[in-house]
């Protein structure tokens, strides 16, 4: 066994997903052909014409063709996994796809006669990654470390965990998102620091994390002189396409310990997208009477109210255009005052947020020496405008904030391959721990911002003679009662020994490990020997279901995945071979005839492999020597283009 | 909970069961890294100290993080399952001692139970002068909230603030007296308990 067998960092974001590895030279994201290290987290299911199993497209093919494949194309499941259907009334206006509500609290997307779950489509996405993984490295990869939003919650987590185990992945640990890009932050600071007083350039070469700037870290101080001087609080701030999280963290040398965290696991970019699209119904219903609510349109709506926002993050003014058939067309310009005032409001709900994690850690702002940002939605300029007035300070911008989660995940997976043994993370449980008690109260067993692994014990008994099954509702967040807070599922002790009523004393230990996932075990005491009770979880998947979706979709994904792949790979045939051509018409005399002839002779060959090779390693290969065969020929057309201008 | 504490190193067991030599901490051989449960031992004893009101914060922390460096699952990566399973329990012990020890009031409960006084569920007696003032409190708490009168919030935070602050110091003042004798350690129950309806009171705010 490799002693160092290669643990993957991912992060399976909302919008986007990346997958990277670290090695001797530090963490990589891992990039596809084109250098994007995003995969939209999108797929897209086409039913096979003959009536087989569905095809399925993946990332950017399946995000390119959403509006075209409106009712079969998934996206943002993040938002659903480890919900149930009363969780996400509030979202289903507003996805493409039909939803469905599963057994045991869990929902369903339903494309055409097939319902998935969201661990399913989560885990194409994560197989995805995975094979991109092993397509670079050369070498099958088996175990990943995950980020979830710290926010996430015990079912989400264990939904991602799933997901991961159906990806044909050992999910080695769950770890927070805000965390993640912390121990980026915090290394790439250190690492600059050690390279000498002189702020380091920013290593730019693909595949790097761009360094940050040593931004003077210990910056005047008011602590005492014995408090470590290396010790740095640092809040992170990371807005993604779903969901938000702050941390507060201190961060002395390799200790990375979180203070306190707080969230929303509903409130991202999507949010914002989705105030551009009701403005939009909203005076296309005004002006032209018209309710645009069609599958296709909100697929449609999606795109174009996303590229509205990222316009408006660059300029004052956007147009909005739609054509609505009949010769109708709604058009108006959106300033970014406008889009501001839309969004106000959601931005507003983050500060609130980062003002709860600052009290639980018992700090106000101005303890607060660096505010990191992360996430696409911090690109945003109302975003950090409001965090640079709540923290009194300009924000950390210098990482690639889609980038940062995927690379602190490898950093993480590298301690757990016992390559970077001297990093330590500790993190808290998001949400308090509880359970049900008489008249729906909540008997609260552990607070949030607790540091992870924790652990709390409670007796229970029984109420009739001779019963021999107790069950307990465990229940996480911070209201008084039980209905206000998330039911984790009512958890079975089953096996208790026969007793008169009040009796038998059953001490059930709770424990939330270093995943932020709760285990269950119980024993009883009276009957002498510390009988084993058997717990029955009652939420998510079943083992069964988890086997079952790992069992079929390893045929299912590998289609796709060689579909996806073929697609890219064809594009990019068809793309290589036109400039080729272009080359050809433009420069083409500067080359020998035998040359030129060649070359054609090359694009007609590659041309003919992809329409028909099944090999796409072959073609992988052949379009790497087409790429160097036409080097030269790419060298005089950049000459040519440059004495041009 | 340890009862004796006059033995505050007693517990460290002599040597590792798993490779015989000497061992500097109840929980974790230096040596080997394997690991002991260490269930029977106090907060203080796991963190190398007397049992005391009056703690270096730092000297706490770094402690902390020494322990946590051996025992976080982390450093257990491709150990047996029960293995990392010991490793989340030790590691729980300790968080939760590092909780205790660091926070003033969780502190002083602990160091009072474990000289001898009662707990908060045995003893459950609150100041009637407190409890009529948390009423009040309360009340003027709803109102203020209901009709968002942030001026008024702003006061009643101060004031519970202010009754926090002088509640603590008597918390200290007594805890710093223990074991004392049985008057001194009802006084102080009194008080906790006291806080305790104080720190609702912020909740709320």
């Amino acid at each position: 066994m490799d002693e160092t067998e290669t643990i993957l960092g991912i992060d399976l974001g909302t919008t986007f997903s990346l997958v990277a590895y670290a090695d001797e030279e530090g963490p990589h994201i891992i990039r596809d052909e084109t250098g994007e290290g995003r995969l939209p987290s999108v797929i897209g299911v086409v039913p096979s014409p003959e009536g087989g199993k569905p095809r399925v497209t993946i990332g950017w093919t399946a995000r390119n063709h959403a509006v075209e494949n409106p009712r079969a194309t998934v996206y943002s499941i993040k938002r659903l996994i480890g919900k149930g259907m009363d969780d996400i009334r509030q979202e289903l206006p507003f996805l493409a796809y039909a939803v469905t509500a599963g057994p045991r609290d869990t929902v369903r997307v339903e494309i055409e006669e097939d319902r998935y779950t969201p661990e399913e489509i989560s885990s194409v996405i994560l197989r995805a990654l995975r094979e991109r993984a092993e397509r670079h490295l050369g070498r099958a990869v088996r175990k990943a470390v995950i980020t979830v939003p710290a926010y996430f919650d015990d079912a989400q987590r264990q939904a991602t965990r799933d997901a991961g185990q159906a990806a044909g992945l050992e999910v080695v640990r769950i770890i927070n998102e805000p965390t993640a890009a912390a121990l980026a932050y915090g290394i790439g600071v250190r690492e600059a620091l050690e390279q000498g007083a002189a702020p380091a350039p920013a290593r730019t070469e693909r595949g790097h994390v761009s360094l940050p700037q040593p931004t003077c870290p210990q910056g005047p101080s008011d602590k005492p002189a014995n408090a470590s001087a290396a010790a740095q609080t640092v809040a992170v701030y990371d807005l993604g396409g779903g969901t938000f999280d702050v941390s507060i963290l201190r961060i002395e040398r390799d200790v990375f310990q979180v203070l306190s965290t707080a969230g929303d696991t509903h409130l991202g970019g999507d949010d914002f997208d989705r105030e551009i699209i009701k403005l939009v119904q909203r005076e296309v219903q005004e002006q032209f009477g018209l309710s645009i609510d069609s599958p296709t349109t909100r697929q449609a709506l999606r795109g174009f109210a996303e590229a509205v926002k990222i316009r408006l993050s660059e300029q004052e003014q956007a147009n909005l255009e739609l054509d609505l058939g009949d010769n109708r067309s709604y058009h108006r310009t959106i300033t970014r005052n406008e889009f501001e005032a839309l969004i106000d409001e959601l931005v507003e709900r983050t500060l609130v947020l980062c003002r709860h994690a600052l009290r639980d850690a018992g700090l106000s702002p101005e303890d607060v020496e660096q505010i990191v940002l992360v996430g696409g939605s911090t690109r945003i300029p109302l975003v950090r405008r409001r965090v640079e007035a709540a923290f009194g300070r300009p924000p950390y911008t210098a990482l690639n904030p889609d980038e940062v989660v995927a690379i602190g995940a490898a950093m993480q997976a590298s301690v757990l391959s016992g390559a970077a043994a001297d990093m330590l993370l500790l993190d808290v449980t998001p949400l308090s721990l509880g359970i049900e008690t008489m008249g729906g109260a909540v008997g609260k067993l552990i607070v949030r911002n607790t540091t992870i692994p924790c652990r709390a014990t409670e007796m229970f008994t029984t109420f009739v003679d001779g019963q021999t099954a107790i069950k307990i509702k465990v229940l996480q967040g911070e209201r008084e009662l039980a209905a206000d807070c998330r039911a984790l599922g009512e958890f079975e002790l089953r096996g208790i020994p026969a007793m008169p009523a009040g009796l038998p004393k059953v001490e059930v230990e709770f424990l939330i490990d270093a995943n932020g996932i709760l285990n269950v075990a119980a024993r009883e005491q009276r009957s002498g020997k510390q009988a084993g009770i058997q717990v029955v979880p009652n939420h998510g998947l079943t083992r069964d279901e988890v086997a079952r979706i790992t069992r079929e979709s390893i045929e299912f994904a590998r289609e796709d995945i060689d579909a996806h792949r073929r697609i890219d790979l064809v594009n990019q045939v068809e793309f290589d071979t036109h400039k080729a051509e272009q080359m050809l018409a433009k420069v083409g005399d500067q080359l020998k005839r035998a040359q030129r002839e060649r070359i054609e002779r090359d694009i007609a060959a590659l041309r003919k492999l992809a329409a028909e090779t099944q090999d796409l390693d072959e073609l992988h290969r052949a379009l790497d020597a087409f790429g160097k065969s036409t080097l030269h020929l790419a060298e005089l057309g950049i000459s040519a283009a440059l004495k041009d201008t | 909970m340890a009862s004796n504490a006059n033995t505050s190193r007693g517990t460290v067991p002599a040597k590792c069961v798993s490779c015989d030599r000497s061992m500097d901490s109840p929980l974790f051989c230096a040596h080997c890294r394997t690991l002991y449960p260490a269930d029977d031992v106090s907060h203080f004893e796991l963190f190398g100290l007397d049992p005391s009101y009056d703690l270096d914060a730092e000297v706490i922390r770094r402690t902390y993080l020494n322990l946590a460096r051996a025992i976080h699952p982390d450093r257990f990566p491709r150990a047996a399952e029960e293995v990392e399973r010991l490793s989340e329990r030790v590691s729980a012990r300790v968080n939760r001692a590092f909780q205790t020890l660091s926070d003033p009031v969780l502190r002083a409960e602990y160091l009072l139970e474990m000289l001898g006084g009662k707990s908060a569920t045995q003893d459950k007696n609150v100041p009637a002068e407190v409890l009529s003032q948390t009423l009040m409190l309360r009340e003027e708490i709803e109102e203020a909230k209901a009709s968002d009168d942030q001026e008024s919030l702003g006061r009643l935070r101060a004031q519970v603030g202010k009754l926090c602050e002088q509640t603590l110091a008597g918390v200290a003042e007594l805890a710093r007296r223990l074991p004392g004798d049985e008057v001194c350690r009802q006084a102080l129950r009194a008080k906790l308990n006291s806080m305790k309806y104080y720190q609702k009171l912020l909740e709320q705010l």
